[in-house]
Formats: structure tokens, sequence, C-alpha cells
């Protein structure tokens, strides 16, 4: 069931100095994640993920996911600690037409000459915040025992 | 939904029993095969949706299925971004409908939603013309990333009734001249502007492909043929700053000489000789013309040799895939057919070439013209038999593959090699 991003991570996603990875598994199960700077959010909230390279591992994992319904799951986080993990499945791959060209007149822009081999759209299912301190209340709230007794102690070690 | 979706019931619900057979096989590729081997029909309802964006049905080697050239879109994408190349069916032959769904173009079977598709979108160059006055589109076709160039679709063969019985050329060509002007053969340097315009348009193409009809003329067998290449390839080249680009020749098969001068003086890296079908008694029925001028074993063995040029893994033939179970004398069981296939293309594979295959469709200006194409379930076996023998023998097919291609099943499957 796809789910919407919010304002915070759509602007995150929108900053280059975003630390940005993709996540896929290839066909033995092992997982492969990688920084991938050129992940986006599209007018209908999908993630567009830019792929430069056409056999890259990153590519042929993203092919079995849309082949055979497999979810992957993409991370997003600065330095300021926003930190927010989305896990959603590959629904499209476009290699031409106006949004695959623009994005390829775009990344030749930025980088020079390179190429562009596919634009993935990613529809996000699950959002998940990956804030320290998010994390640490919410587990805290649920389970409460989950935690070193010197940190209950009167008298702090 | 339109009322055509409610009127045709689909008589198979082959592709659901198909895909419960084979888990493993991509169910989006299965569905393409599907498309190719019924057709589609496009219903008054998705058609109001085509505009100037789309490309339209251009100029092409071969006919389709109606028998009539028709102002409809080209063909399809998948959601996968593949490629469908298939054309306008007659509704009685039960194809795929393109219809509607929620507003976008969408395949539909037996009134089940299928998949999403796109339009193929027109290139710009398709609204040009060459210095000589001919529309651009007449001169070179494109498919999604590909340029093709069909420089002469005139086949010698049929000058002596010898023409591969599953071809309609020669009829098509005849009907493309009359009805839209398209010449039947093309200038090298209206070749070479077309390609310079539509290089003009950024990420829009990855791969150049050649060819036509078999010209045996010459001092040698095919020295016209080859002559004609070579000419045509050095005009394309023209437009590139280094020698070699990304391209394919599917030509007749050429001796070793003729082979060195294609790879030498142009800048071709790919190149593919169609046996079309495997098994020596098999083609010697199906493709008299080559098998009278040139021989099985001896077309086989100018592929070998051919690697030995342009590498492994830049030569390939091409089977016309199902025609090996044509009556009255092709194979009578699937299973047989598909063994005896698959060890012939590994006797390629052995020596670095790689066997794919087209769907084959009974077209109205062919000799199998009212035959029956095989069960889904074969072309699927027949995909993943000929991508197990690249995945063994580590043959890359990446100068004809999704993207540079685009119209072999098994091919797709090499997307994960």
């Amino acid at each position: 069931m796809a789910t919407k991003l919010n304002k915070e991570i759509i602007a995150l996603f929108s900053n280059d100095d975003s630390t940005k990875v993709l996540a896929t598994v290839n066909e033995h199960g092992y997982p492969h994640a990688a920084a991938k700077p050129f992940i986006r959010v599209d007018d209908d909230g999908n993630l567009l993920y830019l792929e430069l390279v056409e056999s890259s591992r990153t590519q042929k994992n993203l092919v079995r996911s849309i082949w055979f319904d497999q979810k992957v799951s993409v991370s997003v986080s600065d330095k300021s600690g926003q930190s927010w993990q989305i896990k959603g499945r590959p629904v499209k791959t476009l290699i031409t037409g106006p949004i695959y060209l623009h994005h390829y007149r775009d990344v030749r822009k930025r980088l020079g000459d390179v190429d562009l081999s596919a634009v993935w759209v990613i529809e996000p299912e699950e959002v998940i915040n990956e804030n320290i301190q998010v994390r640490h209340t919410e587990e805290e709230a649920l389970h409460p025992l989950f935690r070193h007794l010197d940190r209950l102690a009167k008298i702090q070690p | 939904m339109s009322v055509a979706l409610k009127l045709v019931e689909s008589n198979e619900s082959e592709l659901n029993q198909v895909l419960e057979r084979h888990p493993e096989f991509p169910r989006l590729v299965a569905v393409k095969i599907d498309a190719q081997r019924r057709g589609v029909h496009y219903t008054e309802e998705v058609l109001k949706v085509v505009d100037d964006s789309v490309q339209m049905r251009s100029p092409y080697l071969f006919g389709s299925r109606d028998g009539e050239i028709k102002d409809l879109p080209e063909s399809l994408l998948l959601r996968d971004g593949s490629t469908i190349l298939t054309d306008p069916t007659p509704l009685a032959q039960n194809p795929y409908l393109v219809d509607l769904i929620d507003g976008k173009p969408a395949l539909v079977d037996g009134g089940q939603f299928v998949e999403f598709v796109d339009f193929w979108p027109k290139p710009l160059y398709y609204d040009k013309k060459t210095s000589t006055g001919i529309h651009m589109s007449h001169i070179v076709s494109a498919r999604p990333q590909r340029l093709n160039v069909f420089q002469s679709s005139y086949c010698y063969f049929w000058a002596e009734e010898k023409g591969c019985k599953f071809c309609d050329i020669v009829t098509h060509t005849k009907q493309q001249k009359d009805e839209l002007g398209v010449p039947s053969r093309l200038k090298p340097q209206d070749i070479s502007e077309t390609i310079g315009e539509a290089l003009k348009e950024p990420g829009r193409f990855t791969g150049i492909c050649l060819t036509s009809g078999s010209v045996i003329k010459g001092q040698e067998l095919f020295d016209r043929e080859v002559e004609f290449y070579i000419e045509t390839l050095q005009a394309i080249g023209e437009n590139f700053s280094s020698k070699k680009f990304p391209s394919e020749l599917i030509a007749s098969a050429f001796n070793e000489k003729q082979l060195a001068r294609l790879y030498e003086q142009t800048g071709l890296t790919g190149y593919t000789s169609d046996l079309e079908v495997l098994g020596e008694d098999k083609f010697n029925w199906i493709c008299p013309g080559k098998a009278k001028y040139v021989g099985y074993q001896e077309w086989k063995q100018r592929l070998v040799r051919a690697v030995d040029i342009f590498g492994r893994g830049n030569v390939g033939t091409g089977l016309v895939g199902g025609v090996e179970l044509a009556k009255p004398n092709g194979f009578t069981s699937e299973e047989e057919a598909l063994k005896s296939t698959l060890e012939e293309a590994e006797s390629l594979a052995e020596n670095g070439v790689t066997t794919f295959y087209i769907v084959w469709v009974p077209r109205p200006g062919s000799y199998f013209k009212d035959q029956k194409n095989p069960s889904l379930d074969y072309f699927v076996r027949l995909a993943q038999g000929l991508h197990d023998l690249r995945v063994k023998y580590k043959l890359p097919i990446d100068y004809n593959d999704y993207r540079r291609c685009g119209n072999h099943p098994d091919g797709d499957l090499s997307r994960l090699l």
C-alpha cells in the first residue's frame, strides 16, 4: 500500500548534502547497499532513482525486484541527525520519454560526460523515522525493560 | 471501460497457467511474449488519447498481422522498460486489447486488466525531411532507444521463389511503396542526414541497426550487398567522433574477407546473420534460398568465423521462434522442437555465437500465412533455454539487448547477467 512522504523527507531528498543509500537484494538474498546521490521525490510522491550505470548490481537487483515484486529500502539522512528509512517497491523504469530525457540532460549538465541508464520509480510503502532520539523515545515507551540498570542507578557511574 | 472490452471474451487463460508452471520466469517478459504471439487491438477509447507525441506506425521491413497499413500507434512499452514489438491484429484472432483503464493505456485480456503500457514516444526527427525532400521517418525508423535503417527491402531469394516461408518482406515492400511512397532502396546521404538529425536528441538512442534483404549479386556471392552496407555505414559514420559506434548489422552470411572489410572499413560493432530456424532439414525446407546459396553447415561456419573478427558476444543468429513447428514438415511436438533447437543453439554458443529469437507471427503476405504459432509455454521455455546457454557460456548480448533491440524475450532475461 502506497504511503505519503512528509515535507521534511521531501526536503531532505532535495538537499544535495544529504546522504542517500539504496539497498537492494541479489538473487542469492545478499543485500547490496550503495550510496546514491541521485534520488529525488517526484510530483506524485514517488522516489525517482537515477541509475547511471547500465550493468550495475543495483540495476540488476532492481530489475529482479520489478519482475518478482520484491521490496527495496532507501535511507536518507543529514548531519543534523535527521534520518529516515523508506521501504518501497520499484513500480516502473523509464528508459525513454520526457521524464527520462529531462533527467538525462540534467545529470549530464551536473556531472559532464556521463550516461543515464534508467529512471526508476519507487513507490513508498512504509516510512520509518530513524532519528536516534525518536527511536529511543519509541523504544522506552514500547519496551521499558530494554535498558541497562546503570542508567537507572541513583549514582551515575 | 470501453464497450469493446466487454464484448471480447478470451478463450485462453494461458498466461496465468504458464506462470504457475514457471514461477521463476518474469511475468512481464511472459506478457511481452504473449502480446507478440497474439497481437493487439487498439480500442476506439484508447485511440482518443493518442496525441502528436506518440510514434505512429512507420515503414518497417515486415508487414502486420492484419495485412494493412493504418495510422495506429507503432507499439508499446512495459513498465519494466522493455519493448513490445507487436502489431494490429484482427479481433477474430483473439489479440490482447489495448484499452483505457483509469484513463491510462493498458493491456486487457478477456475483460481483465493485465498491465499498464506506454506508447512509444515519437522522435523529433520524424517531423522533418531530408534535403532531397523525403520524410526522415521513411528513411530511419525508431524504436524507443534504437534507430533502424532498412536500406533495401528487396530480397533476391524471392526472385527465384526461394524466399523464407515465414517472411513477407517483398509483399510488404510493394505495399509500402504503393500506399506510402516509401523508397524501396535508400540513398546513403539521406540516411546520414537522418541519423545526424536523430543525434540532436540527447538521450534518445543507444544503437543503430541496419538490415535489408539478401543480395546475391557481385563477383563473389553477396559482394554487392556488402558494398552497399559499407557505403551506408561509412555515410552514417560521418556523424560520429569515434570510428566505432554501437551498431548491429543483420545481413546474409558473409565470408571472412567480406566480414573483415565490414569491420575494418566501417564503425560496425555487431554482426547478426539469421539462420531463422535450427536444424538442417528444417532450414532447407523453410529457407530454400539460404540453403541453395550458402547451406546450413556453411552458414553456421561463417557465423563462427565472424566471432574471430567481431569478438565473442558481438556475433549472433536470430531465429523465428516457433517456425520449427510449422506444418507440414516441422516438428510435431513442442518438446522435440525445443530439445533440437537448444542442442543446435548450444553448438553455436560453444563457439561464441549467441542465439536469440523473435516470436513467429504468421503474416498474411507470407507462405505460412494460414498457420498458427506455438503455445506461450513453448516460447517461455525457448527464452529460458537460450538465456541459460548465454549464462553457461558467459556470452554477453550487449549489442542486441532489451534496449538496443527489444525484440528478443531471451535477451530481456539477460538484463540480469
